[in-house]
């Protein structure tokens, strides 16, 4: 009997001991499972970030592109200008040499009339009238010629392109506030007219831009992040637009509130992807073409600003983004962590 | 020159004529901002130079020069431009077969030169007929010119050896060294080519080739394509013909059909290459530091005239 309780409590121990060894197994099992998971997930973070980089880079070297086209065509006039005023002057100076030798030939009888006989008095009254003739033509050539005056207009064009590559660059400034950071107040029709200067290459003899921008209350906002979201918004319509169309911006208020609406006359979105597109990484180009992030940064941008994006939209007719921010916003905004998306 | 060169500049931006014409003051300049003027312009004052910017409202660059190219085709056609999106750059090879594609900002010396040179050629070489040969003809081009390709890529060969082989005498390396072996035997009137084999860049052989044989039309078919490499193959090179993988079948025969069109034209109007001179490749050019290795630029400049068909001028 008692041998049988030994066995039993025996068999009880090597069966208590084995589930021992089975749960410190699954155990073990379970920790490296979340530590895979874990590891999994910092990597999916690691990789969103990427992203979010990789796009913030792809809106910098639109940016760059963008402003590199804008850049060339003045540059490439004044650059030439400048030379060929150079070369206008060197031909100017040319004619006052010879305005000069005509001089000197006049002046030259003077000189003579002291030690004149009578026989050399009619050799010089016509060196006068020759030396008058040539004094005229000089005069008359240096008074017609073009020189300075294509010179001058040349200059005014030069002083013009000059100008448009100082406000090229101060709207680049404007753009990205590498000057400021955080927040700051803004009118966003600036804003807007930045953004649309950056796009320009994307949109010059396809998409007419028409504007109706009423003039609107600053809103204490992130400048940069603004210019983001309009940027982005009229980087789709122009992308939409296959071929010629018109995007049209309106923006007013009512004094709470500002509305800017982006009308694009593109393809529309159809009605199975509509309620995709502000998701993360949603996106409908060839993979390697689109993030998938604009919107989505667009939509985060607007929440973290106390608004909010609507849009409407008609296939093969286009789509209209509406944007909302609240004037009096500076309770409510809780801007996106800079580091991701600014 | 006897008479000043008569130059059609067009630009929507007039800042950008007026200073073209002060640029060329010796030269007789019309200007427009209105493309659509453009082509009268052009034969009405009989020009000799047309300088066009690319992206104008009412018409873009490459639809000018190529009207130009079909209504006078005397005219040199250059190509002035702020945006080198690739887009310009395959139009201008392909339909306006442009003779420069040039950047802004430029380089006043430089330009200034290059337009003497092409107002030259255009008052001196004559112009070959732009239609296709007649049938017996091209008959004759086909069985006796031989088409070369350039290409490594075994699947490529390939389809080009199906699209091709029917109707043309082809060759086939993937090597620089190997093409020269097959120019020294054979008439060569057709160079297909990729920009790069392996990891050996073609461009400079290309460029070579065009500089010493200007007659032999280069259709280069690329995969890797990058706007700043095209614009020296249109400079340095003269390619005939600029196509991006993959190969279509249409677009492939259409293409070599042409240029072994031009080839033969060009073999029995010789004086006419010069048309399609290359400019010396250029110090700061994207492949500079990728020389041709001197045995093969001689071996180049000395293929023998009897098999590239034309006189050697």
């Amino acid at each position: 009997m008692l041998s049988v309780i030994v066995l039993l409590l025996l068999g009880g121990c090597v069966w208590l001991g084995f589930e021992l060894l089975q749960a410190r197994r699954a155990s073990r099992v379970l920790r490296a499972g979340q530590t895979e998971t874990e590891e999994e997930l910092k990597r999916l973070q690691a990789t969103q970030s990427q992203v979010i980089h990789t796009t913030k880079l792809a809106s910098l070297g639109q940016m760059v592109a963008g402003v590199a086209h804008e850049i060339n065509t003045p540059l490439g006039f004044v650059k030439s200008n400048v030379e060929v005023i150079g070369d206008l002057l060197d031909d100017y100076r040319t004619l006052v040499k010879q305005y000069d030798a005509a001089v000197q030939h006049c002046l030259q009888p003077v000189d003579l009339i002291f030690g004149a006989d009578k026989s050399s008095l009619d050799k010089l009254v016509k060196h006068v009238e020759e030396a008058r003739r040539k004094l005229f033509e000089a005069r008359t050539n240096l008074e017609k010629s073009p020189l300075l005056k294509d010179a001058k207009e040349l200059l005014t064009d030069a002083s013009d392109g000059l100008g448009q590559l100082s406000s090229l660059v101060l709207n680049l400034k404007g753009f990205s506030r590498v000057d400021r950071d955080g927040m700051d107040t803004m009118d966003l029709n600036e804003g807007v007219e930045s953004a649309l200067m950056i796009a320009q290459h994307q949109l010059r003899d396809r998409v007419k831009v028409v504007k109706h921008l009423q003039s609107l209350p600053k809103i204490r906002c992130m400048p940069s992040q603004m210019n983001q979201v309009f940027l982005n918004l009229i980087t789709n319509a122009a992308q939409a637009i296959d071929g010629d169309g018109i995007l049209t911006i309106d923006s007013k208020s009512d004094g709470k509130q500002v509305e800017i609406s982006f009308a694009d006359t593109g393809s529309g979105i159809a009605d199975d992807i509509l309620p995709k597109i502000f998701d993360p990484f949603f996106t409908t180009k060839p993979v390697g073409e689109g993030t998938g992030l604009g919107l989505c940064i667009v939509h985060k941008i607007l929440k973290g600003h106390g608004g909010s994006i609507k849009v409407r939209t008609t296939p093969k007719k286009g789509s209209v983004f509406t944007l909302t921010l609240p004037v009096d916003g500076a309770g409510v905004i809780k801007p996106v962590a800079a580091a991701a998306i600014a | 020159m006897s008479e000043p060169l008569r130059i059609l500049l067009i630009d929507d931006d007039a800042r950008i004529l007026r200073t073209l014409k002060a640029m060329l003051r010796d030269c007789t300049t019309f200007q427009t901002t209105n493309p659509l003027e453009a082509n009268t312009l052009t034969r009405q004052h009989d020009v000799d130079v047309v300088i066009c910017d690319h992206r104008m409202p009412a018409k873009t660059g490459i639809d000018v020069l190529r009207d130009i190219k079909e209504a006078h085709p005397r005219a040199m056609r250059i190509l002035l431009t702020g945006y080198s999106d690739l887009k310009a750059v395959l139009g201008s090879v392909n339909e306006s077969e442009v003779f420069r594609f040039i950047n802004k900002p430029w380089d006043n010396t430089q330009f200034k030169s290059l337009i003497t040179e092409a107002g030259h050629i255009a008052r001196t070489a004559p112009v070959i007929a732009r239609d296709p040969l007649p049938p017996n003809e091209h008959d004759r081009a086909r069985a006796q010119v031989g088409v070369l390709v350039i290409e490594d890529d075994t699947t490529v060969q390939q389809r080009l050896r199906e699209i091709l082989q029917p109707y043309y005498k082809v060759n086939f390396v993937n090597t620089a060294e190997r093409a020269l072996l097959v120019m020294e035997q054979h008439e060569t009137g057709v160079i297909i080519s990729e920009t790069q084999t392996g990891r050996s860049d073609l461009t400079a052989l290309l460029k070579a080739l065009k500089q010493h044989h200007p007659h032999i039309a280069t259709v280069v078919i690329t995969e890797r394509t990058n706007a700043q490499t095209a614009i020296e193959l249109i400079n340095e090179g003269q390619i005939y013909r600029l196509l991006i993988k993959p190969i279509r079948m249409g677009t492939c025969r259409l293409s070599v059909d042409s240029a072994l069109g031009r080839y033969w034209q060009l073999k029995q109007n010789p004086l006419a290459a010069r048309r399609f001179t290359a400019a010396a490749p250029s110090e700061h050019g994207l492949h500079s530091p990728l020389r041709l290795p001197a045995a093969l630029l001689n071996r180049i400049r000395s293929l023998p005239g009897r098999l590239l068909g034309a006189a050697r001028l």
